[in-house]
């Protein structure tokens, strides 16, 4: 609970937590960027279609960039396995014993599901094909 | 005299909680399901990596219409789609929304500025909703 503190943002990383603490703050990063972009996007829709005003059709245009897409795709995936993670180390606390391991196995789920479609749509990106 | 300990929390808090695990499963599961069936429908051959994932985040048909799928009938328009689109966007939206709501109770402390952010919460939630059902039953005026 809140009792009143004043940490700054490094000394809040050297804190004990350490990955723990750090998957956290990034589940936490990324799932506040899904909700930003795609809430903004599917607003954007709606006044595109409502409206067609400027602002939404340029909102539009730089939400559907590739570097655009590919930032939700690292949001959306980073928050999909850890939240599995968490969910199944609250529904199953003995496993939280083999925590680190459960970490590295996400990380080691996570680059090639993030890197390969990322690396394809990069590709796509660079030689102007979307 | 106060308890030692801090309250159990009401049981609603305890319902979301439970809500937000089983919403985030359900989530991954039904875009899953999206993506395994347009994949046997012919979408293997018709979609890039990216229309797969735009059509698993949403599958409504002009979600993938401007890439290499032809005629989006029968198997991508349908009103099959409209609901399970509206369905993954509600359940999103609750989960998501509910999350600002605990990060707005995280930071912010003051009562009524506090009041004034999950008001702010709740509007954009049924906001978010109606443009929703709006755009994914095309109810333009």
């Amino acid at each position: 609970m809140y009792q009143g503190r004043h940490v700054g943002f490094l000394e809040g990383l050297r804190y004990q937590g350490k990955t723990h603490m750090l998957a956290w703050v990034l589940h936490r990063i990324t799932g506040l960027g899904i909700l930003v972009l795609v809430g903004t996007h599917v607003i954007a829709a709606f006044f595109l279609n409502a409206i067609g005003d400027n602002l939404s059709t340029t909102i539009t245009t730089v939400y559907e960039s590739t570097p655009f897409q590919i930032l939700v795709y690292f949001c959306v995936l980073y928050h999909a396995l850890n939240g599995l993670r968490l969910i199944v180390e609250d529904f199953w606390p003995p496993l939280l014993r083999y925590h680190h391991q459960l970490l590295w196995f996400q990380w080691l789920v996570f680059v090639p599901v993030f890197g390969l479609p990322a690396f394809l749509m990069l590709m796509g990106y660079l030689s102007g094909a979307a | 005299m106060r308890s030692r300990y801090p309250s159990r929390g009401s049981s609603l808090e305890y319902y979301l909680w439970i809500f937000t695990r089983l919403s985030g499963v359900l989530m991954l599961l039904m875009a899953a399901f999206g993506m395994v069936y347009n994949n046997l429908v012919g979408g293997r051959l018709l979609m890039d990596v990216a229309a797969q994932f735009r059509w698993g985040f949403f599958p409504i048909y002009w979600h993938v219409q401007n890439t290499n799928v032809p005629d989006v009938y029968p198997n991508w328009s349908n009103s099959f789609w409209q609901v399970y689109a509206l369905i993954l966007l509600a359940v999103a939206a609750m989960h998501g929304f509910n999350g600002l709501r605990v990060v707005v109770e995280d930071y912010i402390h003051r009562p009524y500025l506090l009041l004034f952010a999950k008001g702010l919460v709740i509007v954009l939630f049924f906001f978010t909703l109606f443009a929703g059902s709006v755009i994914v039953f095309e109810l333009f005026v």
